[in-house]
This record gives structure tokens, C-alpha cells and sequence, in this order.
């Protein structure tokens, strides 16, 4: 190898090193593992599926984001705040948490039945369920949330 | 009539070229076994930590100290009591049923490792035949030696256990200190001139800044590899050769070049390859290869124009070798005790994030209630069950759930692991940015002191 071709492979080498970080930013490395959490006081996009089970979906999470934005904090430490084995710290009591959770699944269930998503029957039994069931059957899928860490 | 004493002269230097390698190599080597360690003895990190340090730390103390008489000792009796220290530091290390008994052992081996290079340049340039052939191998030695470490130990720790990276290294001090026995070379090895060490300042500050930006390369990338991405050590050990692999081409590259221009180049490429790292995007295999291939040909253009600079001449080079020696592993140490703080920091952090990316790819998940409840709570349980210091492995909830047979569960599988690897890489992001400007910095004294480089 001469001096003129060992050149040339050391501007080579710093080229590909340019050419690496403009791939690595254009795949989106300054955002790659960042907190991906959305402000729960802004409009999302809507849980896809058609059915109970993606309307009932559709309603807890509208619900869980009615009740984040209320106290404060984010949807997903709303639920790992349910279950105290994950660590997260809650500034709230349990009737607070309570209380917002129930009024922002019936704000949701209200959402969906004007979208036209919910029928009014199956809209009062909701409603029957969120304001007097306790929000401890949250908690069970809340727990398992929590356990990821 | 020469041959078969030339031959085996030359059986004589490979077996001191090795000792010095694996003394470079025992900088890093335990990386991989650290998880077995931390396991096996029920420690902590910050004590399982002390396995890395202890050695480096011993070995730059012992051999800043040494540069001060170590002219006024032949130099293969330096190397032999090395040998013989290390070989015993390596068997106790493999014998060690306590974190406690391992530090001491390690420590000892530090102190092995500090005798045996400052007496190993000497006895090179006598098997050799001059002292430049002598630099040359003890040069590539120790940058070939501290590259594959965490592989060599990979290996050894998942094909037999942590013990065996001690078992393999005694009967290597076992050759060297034979090596010096035989090499009937001792008369022209006793030096009696003191170096004027200062002229090698810049060239040494420039190997503490390169050997700390290594431990960006080695040892980060490691843990990144393994413990982050789930390679096997044997798999991690094959992606981090990429660095030798990729020092080793670069040499053909540096003996074309100016000196002042392969070392500042070097520094520029182990820099870039760092910020690749500190920039992954994903936990795709290229960008690692990419940037740890980078890395390696930095340190192949970097580390043998630095070494040489600091080594050149024929007299003093005894002091010379030992103070370089310190000075590398002065900037290793220090390195790490900037590094592990952040990295730290960053990954208690990291898992926060995690932990809410994680419950977001959950509840946004497109599979059933009836599904995303019970397999959260799944989760929940396979996590609590995993041992401490043990990587979960969360395919199997998902199994159950019939990721194999569901896309839409597949998914969110797979989605649930890269937000958790994104995350803690991005963890790494700091400590990685930190070694590359380690690196950077570099290019400092080497542009500085120009003219003290060009040997």
C-alpha cells in the first residue's frame, strides 16, 4: 500500500463515519428510547377495532386518560401507581385516584355513546358499573402493568 | 548453524509477546464474567466492580512507582518475578471461593502484571534482535492483547466457567517466566540510564485519553451487547473482535502515514466510532459493527505511532515501557470511575423511562382485554421470578398468550422489547459520549507536541 492509497482509505473511513450518523439520524436516533408517553390532556388517536372489546378498550383508556389529566400525571403512571409494588411514587390518596378514575371513564362511556360507538342501553350498565363497582378490579391489570420493572 | 538457536528465540518471544498481551488483555478481560460474579458471590455492583478495578488500579500504581528504579534492575529479573507473581495471583484468582479472596487476587495479579511489563520491552528487544523489532511486538502485543480481552473471556466463561479466564492465564506467566530463564539474554538487559522521560508526556497523555475512550469501546460495548441486546458471551465475544480485527487491518494504513497523521486520525476514528455508538438508533446488529469497527481502526492507527513515540530510542526504554504502562492504565482507571457513575445514573434512569414506555406499548397494545390483562399480569410474575442479576426473558408470558400463533400478540411482543432496549441503550448514550471525548481530547497533546511524536 502507498502513502496516496492509505489516504485515500483514511478519508474513506471518515466519509463512512459521516455517512453512520447521518443513517443513525435519519432512523431516528436522538429520539430512539426517549420517553414516549403522551400528555393525556390531548386528543390521541382513537384504540382501532370494531366490537365490545375494542369499544369497552377505547372507553378504560379515554377514561384513564380523562383521569391523568385531571390529577396531573400521565396514563401510564396513573395504572402503575394502582399497584404499590411498582415503586412509582403517587402524590395522591386512594379516594382521589378513585374519584377521577370514575370521572373520566364516565366521561368516556358519555364520549362514546355521543360517537355513536356505544349503545344507550349498554351505556347505562356502564355507567351502573363504573359509579358503583370499586375501581379494584383496575388495580388487577394495573399490578400486572406495574410488574414490568 | 544459527537456526536452531534462532528458532528458538523466536519460541522465546511469542511466549513473552503473549505474557504481554494477556497482561493488557487482563485490564478487560473479566467483563463478561462479571454477571456469573455478581451472581455466583451474591454481591453488588459496585463490589463485583472492584474484579476490573482492583487490577488496573494496582498495576498503574505499581508501575508509575517502578519507573523510578526500575533502570537499576536488570530487566529479566523484572519480567521473571512478574511471571512468577502473576502465576500465582492467576492460580489463587482460580481458586478464590470469595469476592474478597478474588480482589486480593486480582490486586496481586496487578502487581504481576506491572513487573512484567516493565521488564518485558528489554527482554523483546534482546529475542528480537534490536529494540525497534522489540517495540514493534511489544507494541502490537499489548494493542492486540487489550482488543480481545472481553472476548477471550467470553469464551472461557460460557464454555467452562469465570475460573477458567484464570486457569488459562498461569500457564502463560508459566511460559514467560521459562522464556526468561532460558533466554540466556540477561547481560545486555541491565540498563543504567535514566531516560528524560518528560519529552514522552504528550505521547503518554495521549495514551491514558485513548485507553480511557477504550473503555467506552470494550467494555460498554460488552455490556451493551450482552446484557442489553441478549447476545451470547461467545456472540458478544464475536462482535466485539470486530475491534482487533479491525486494529489489526488499519496497520498496513499506519506504517503509511505520517506519525502525527495516523495518531490524530486514529483519535478522530476511535472518537466517531464512540459517537456511533452514543447514537444507536436500535438494537440492530450494523450500527454496533459499524461503530466498533470504527473504533478499531482508530486504535490501530492511534495506539503504535503514540507507543512508538514514547518508546523511541534505544536507551532508558525499561522506564519508558513501565511509565507508559502506568499512564494507560491511569487513564483506564479514571475512565472508569467517571464512567460507572454516570452509567449508573443513567440506567436507573433509563429504567424509569422504560418501565413507562413499556406500560404504554402494553395498554396501546392491539390485542384483546381478555389477552393484555392477564398477560401484564404475566409479566408481572415472570419478572418477579427472575433471579437478581439475571436478564428476564419476557417471550415466554407471551408464548403462553400465543405470540406463535397471533400476530397482533407478536407484536406487541416485539414492540415491548425494543421500547425496552431503546431505552437503556439510550442509557449508555452518556457514558459512550463521554469516552468519545476522551478520545477527542486526545488530539490535543498530539497536535500540541507535534514534533515530540514524529520519533
Amino acid at each position: 500500500m502507498t502513502r496516496g492509497h492509505a489516504t485515500v482509505v483514511l478519508f474513506a473511513l471518515f466519509v463512512g463515519a459521516v455517512v453512520l450518523f447521518g443513517v443513525e439520524l435519519a432512523r431516528g436516533a436522538m429520539d430512539a428510547g426517549a420517553l414516549a408517553v403522551q400528555d393525556p390532556c390531548e386528543p390521541r388517536e382513537e384504540f382501532p377495532g370494531e366490537g365490545l372489546d375494542a369499544t369497552l378498550q377505547r372507553i378504560v383508556l379515554d377514561g384513564l386518560d380523562g383521569a391523568a389529566c385531571e390529577l396531573g400525571t400521565t396514563r401510564e403512571e396513573l395504572v402503575l401507581s394502582l399497584a404499590p409494588a411498582s415503586g412509582v411514587e403517587i402524590a395522591w390518596d386512594d379516594e382521589t385516584i378513585e374519584e377521577a378514575v370514575r370521572a373520566g371513564l364516565l366521561e368516556a362511556i358519555s364520549d362514546a355513546e355521543e360517537r355513536g360507538s356505544l349503545n344507550a342501553l349498554v351505556a347505562v350498565v356502564l355507567r351502573e358499573v363504573v359509579e358503583r363497582a370499586p375501581v379494584q378490579w383496575l388495580v388487577d391489570g394495573g399490578q400486572g402493568l406495574a410488574g414490568l420493572f | 548453524m544459527n537456526e536452531p538457536r534462532s528458532a528458538w528465540r523466536t519460541v522465546l518471544l511469542a511466549a513473552v509477546a503473549t505474557a504481554v498481551a494477556v497482561a493488557f488483555a487482563d485490564s478487560s478481560i473479566v467483563v463478561l464474567a462479571l454477571p456469573e460474579l455478581y451472581g455466583g458471590f451474591d454481591t453488588t455492583i459496585e463490589g463485583v466492580a472492584w474484579v476490573i478495578t482492583s487490577y488496573n488500579f494496582v498495576l498503574a500504581v505499581c508501575a508509575l512507582a517502578l519507573v523510578f528504579f526500575v533502570h537499576r534492575v536488570r530487566a529479566h529479573v523484572l519480567l521473571a518475578g512478574g511471571a512468577f507473581v502473576f502465576l500465582g495471583a492467576s492460580i489463587g484468582g482460580a481458586m478464590a471461593d470469595s469476592l474478597e479472596i478474588l480482589v486480593i487476587a486480582r490486586s496481586v495479579q496487578g502487581l504481576g502484571g506491572a513487573l512484567l511489563l516493565a521488564g518485558s520491552l528489554p527482554v523483546l528487544g534482546a529475542l528480537a534482535g534490536s529494540m525497534a523489532r522489540g517495540v514493534a511486538v511489544w507494541t502490537m502485543a499489548g494493542t492486540f492483547g487489550a482488543a480481545v480481552g472481553p472476548a477471550v473471556g467470553g469464551i472461557l466463561t460460557q464454555v467452562f466457567d469465570w475460573r477458567a479466564i484464570f486457569v488459562a492465564q498461569a500457564p502463560v506467566a508459566g511460559l514467560a517466566l521459562l522464556a526468561t530463564v532460558g533466554s540466556h539474554v540477561a547481560a545486555i538487559l541491565e540498563e543504567g540510564w535514566k531516560p528524560p522521560l518528560r519529552r514522552t508526556l504528550p505521547g503518554n497523555v495521549g495514551l491514558a485519553l485513548v485507553s480511557g475512550a477504550l473503555v467506552g469501546a470494550l467494555f460498554l460495548g460488552v455490556l451493551l451487547v450482552i446484557d442489553v441486546f441478549g447476545y451470547s458471551p461467545i456472540q458478544g465475544a464475536a462482535i466485539v473482535s470486530t475491534i482487533p480485527v479491525a486494529a489489526l487491518l488499519a496497520r498496513p494504513i499506519a506504517t503509511q502515514l505520517p506519525v502525527v497523521l495516523a495518531v490524530g486520525s486514529g483519535a478522530g476514528l476511535l472518537a466517531a466510532g464512540l459517537v456511533g455508538l452514543a447514537l444507536l438508533p436500535s438494537s440492530a446488529l450494523g450500527y454496533v459493527l459499524a461503530s466498533l469497527a470504527l473504533c478499531g481502526v482508530g486504535l490501530g492507527l492511534a495506539v503504535p505511532g503514540l507507543t512508538h513515540s514514547v518508546l523511541g530510542g534505544e536507551n532508558g526504554v525499561a522506564s519508558k515501557a513501565t511509565l507508559t504502562v502506568g499512564m494507560r492504565h491511569i487513564g483506564l482507571v479514571l475512565a472508569l470511575a467517571v464512567v460507572a457513575p454516570i452509567l449508573s445514573t443513567d440506567l436507573t434512569e433509563a429504567a424509569d423511562v422504560a418501565t413507562l414506555n413499556a406500560t404504554a406499548v402494553i395498554i396501546d397494545g392491539q390485542i384483546p382485554a381478555t389477552t393484555k390483562v392477564p398477560l401484564a399480569i404475566d409479566i408481572r410474575d415472570a419478572l418477579e421470578r427472575v433471579p437478581e442479576g439475571e436478564i428476564p426473558d419476557l417471550s415466554a408470558p407471551f408464548e403462553e398468550h400465543g405470540a406463535s400463533s397471533d400476530a397482533s400478540v407478536a407484536r406487541v411482543r416485539d414492540d415491548l422489547v425494543a421500547s425496552i432496549e431503546e431505552a437503556v441503550t439510550r442509557g449508555f448514550r452518556r457514558a459512550f459520549a463521554f469516552c468519545a471525548l476522551l478520545a477527542a481530547l486526545a488530539l490535543v497533546p498530539v497536535l500540541a507536541f507535534r514534533r515530540r511524536l514524529v520519533v
